[in-house]
């Protein structure tokens, strides 16, 4: 699939990894709104679909926008979730926890004028209260639109490499 | 081990901590609680043609459930008769046998052995397959929803669910099919003992305004004034309190059915279309649930909330930790649309990154682990709001508490809790079945408000 498509140019993905670094340094710093108004375009469909573990022989499809997700949202949901950490009233963030992510393996591909498709890795490890550490890593597939204002993402696909997610939540934004 | 009177005190409305951390109180758990009582399995839905099947547990034992050729449920041990390993290691799907990795014994859909891998040459007709079959499991259904049990003594799954069922049928029966459960159930692990997330489900609605703020305050709707405990409201007048024979109980907020969903004109719609059917069927009192909010646990370890409807079932892992499996109730007979904005809302407030969710792991997770201390956990924990202000009603059955707000269904899960973990077998909880409900002294709490209230002058 990939091999027909155009990897971006030198320059275009190290704009793009660039990014991704600011786009990180922001929710490691919790600036939760700024992240969403510098990243975010407003068609966003954010999604971190749920997948069964099942047989290879299985041939039930895989999950659509349809089906149970752990996130499903538009511009909108995505906007409430980053409005309550910022009403002041998550108990469990204040004292606030710590948070940091490492994004790699960025892949990407134009697919439309202005528009690119790519794929990432991401590590997150939280650290909360005293000794609590989990770490998350996913895969992460993104569709980017160049604006004048900079790359925003409008659709991204989130993999968890877990079926049984080793954490107590997974609030937080990747 | 003797003495849980010491861990459950009744009459002074309190637990010892120690039900949240000790090993030997957890081991007692497993095998007077888990391997006696009903425990959830699942739903019609999930396994819906022959050859079906989905994994579960039944505390920490994997079990397998599959629907059998003639439309019948079979559960059984998901172990090897060999050498113990687990058969099967996919979630759900549909087979024919499953197939144990490691020699390749062949077992049927029904859990029989049916095939050894080169038997004549190895065990020259010396293997008794027909005793070889996968341990298998009690399984009953109430309302399509389906049930495993270890303990042939237990009672059917309509005596233990008991009176519950009077409410249950509300909306498992429904006004034309009832609910059905969608999967996949997300998964994941909570530090926490089994019984923190039950006894909130089943009973704590005092927690909604003060954790739940920022998610209230975020959504809005009709339960936006809790946030931060800050309208001043009537909480008598707002909604009950239930608990049952063997435990099971829950909280009704009146009217407030989908105050969790954002975006719900499809599923208001459905309970508005619905409601006189369930006005007809089991008339206004049960209406009165129908279009309410619940926050419920079936015992041991299953909870639900009727509305936002989540359904949740909480794996024990040990005592410190469990596995907290999520599903959707959705009306049967509603349109896919509608199923699916249930669905999503549901899991948006309640799944694994859930608005409200996410507020209620924390919790779990501090008022178990806190009691590592060896002082703190001499100390014991409340739960004597709304004591005497509860007792039988002429027409909900089990005991009645007045308020959502309130603890009763707390003390009925501990009651309950107790005397399982007393009692030597079911004939010892059956010799209680007159007398189980003797600790709530006040029996006219109800008779006496009830007439007060009509005697009252109506604006």
């Amino acid at each position: 699939m990939t091999e027909t498509r155009k990897p971006v140019g030198m320059e275009l993905h190290h704009a793009i990894v660039n990014h991704y670094s600011a786009e990180v340094r922001m929710l490691q710093n919790q600036q939760y709104r700024e992240w969403f108004d510098t990243v975010i375009a407003e068609d966003i469909h954010y999604w971190m679909p749920v997948y069964e573990q099942r047989f290879a022989r299985d041939r039930r499809p895989d999950p659509t926008p349809g089906d149970a997700a752990i996130y499903n949202d538009d511009y909108a949901e995505l906007l409430q979730r980053v409005d309550r950490l910022l009403t002041g009233q998550v108990w469990m963030e204040d004292p606030p926890s710590r948070i940091r992510y490492f994004v790699t393996n960025v892949e990407a591909f134009e697919i439309a004028p202005f528009e690119f498709e790519v794929f990432s890795n991401v590590l997150v490890h939280r650290n909360r209260r005293q000794s609590e550490v989990y770490v998350h890593t996913l895969g992460r597939e993104d569709k980017l639109r160049k604006t004048d204002s900079g790359f925003k993402v409008f659709s991204r696909k989130l993999n968890i490499d877990a079926r049984v997610v080793q954490d107590k939540n997974l609030y937080f934004f990747a | 081990m003797n003495g849980s009177s010491a861990l459950v005190d009744n009459a002074g409305a309190s637990q010892s901590r120690r039900v949240f951390w000790d090993q030997d109180v957890y081991q007692l758990e497993l095998e007077r609680i888990f391997s006696r009582c009903w425990l959830m399995l699942g739903h019609d839905s999930l396994v819906p043609k022959p050859g079906d099947f989905i994994t579960t547990y039944m505390a920490e034992d994997r079990v397998i459930l599959s629907r059998q050729p003639d439309g019948s449920l079979k559960a059984f041990i998901n172990s090897c008769t060999h050498r113990g390993n687990q058969i099967c290691h996919a979630d759900s799907g549909s087979a024919k046998a499953f197939v144990c990795n490691y020699h390749g014994w062949v077992f049927g859909q029904d859990g029989s052995l049916v095939d050894v891998p080169m038997e004549e040459r190895c065990y020259h007709s010396d293997l008794d397959k027909s005793k070889l079959g996968l341990a298998p499991i009690r399984v009953e259904t109430y309302k399509g929803f389906i049930f495993g049990c270890h303990d042939p003594e237990a009672p059917s799954l309509e005596d233990y669910l008991g009176d519950f069922c009077w409410y249950l049928d509300t909306i498992w029966d429904g006004p034309d099919g009832g609910l059905e459960l969608v999967g996949p159930p997300l998964k994941s692990t909570l530090a926490c003992n089994w019984k923190v997330p039950t006894e909130n489900f089943v009973g704590d609605g005092y927690h909604v305004g003060w954790t739940h703020a920022a998610a209230l305050q975020m959504i809005g709707g009709e339960l936006a004034g809790l946030s931060g405990n800050r309208a001043d409201m009537p909480f008598d007048d707002l909604g009950l309190q239930f608990t049952m024979r063997h435990g099971h109980g829950f909280g009704l907020i009146d009217n407030a059915a989908t105050a969790i969903h954002v975006k719900r004109d499809g599923y208001v719609k459905y309970l508005e279309q619905t409601r006189g059917g369930i006005r007809e069927k089991f008339g206004p009192e049960r209406e009165r649930l129908y279009v309410g909010h619940w926050n419920t646990s079936i015992f041991p370890n299953c909870s639900f909330l009727y509305g936002t409807n989540t359904f949740k079932i909480w794996h024990p892992r040990g005592p410190h930790e469990i596995e907290v499996w999520t599903y959707t109730m959705v009306p049967k007979n509603a349109d896919t649309e509608t199923k699916r904005s249930i669905q999503r809302e549901a899991i948006r407030s309640f799944g694994t990154a859930g608005t409200l969710e996410s507020d209620d792991g924390e919790n779990m997770s501090s008022a178990t682990y806190n009691n590592n201390g060896i002082i703190t956990r001499k100390g014991r924990m409340n739960s004597s709001m709304g004591k005497d202000r509860e007792g039988p009603h002429p027409v909900y059955p089990g005991i009645v508490g007045v308020s959502f707000i309130g603890e009763t269904s707390y003390r009925g899960f501990y009651r309950f809790w107790q005397e399982i973990l007393d009692a030597p077998d079911w004939a010892a909880i059956r010799a209680n079945d007159d007398t189980w409900d003797a600790m709530w002294t006040n029996r006219n709490f109800w008779p006496e408000r009830l007439s007060a209230k009509e005697a009252e002058p109506q604006d």
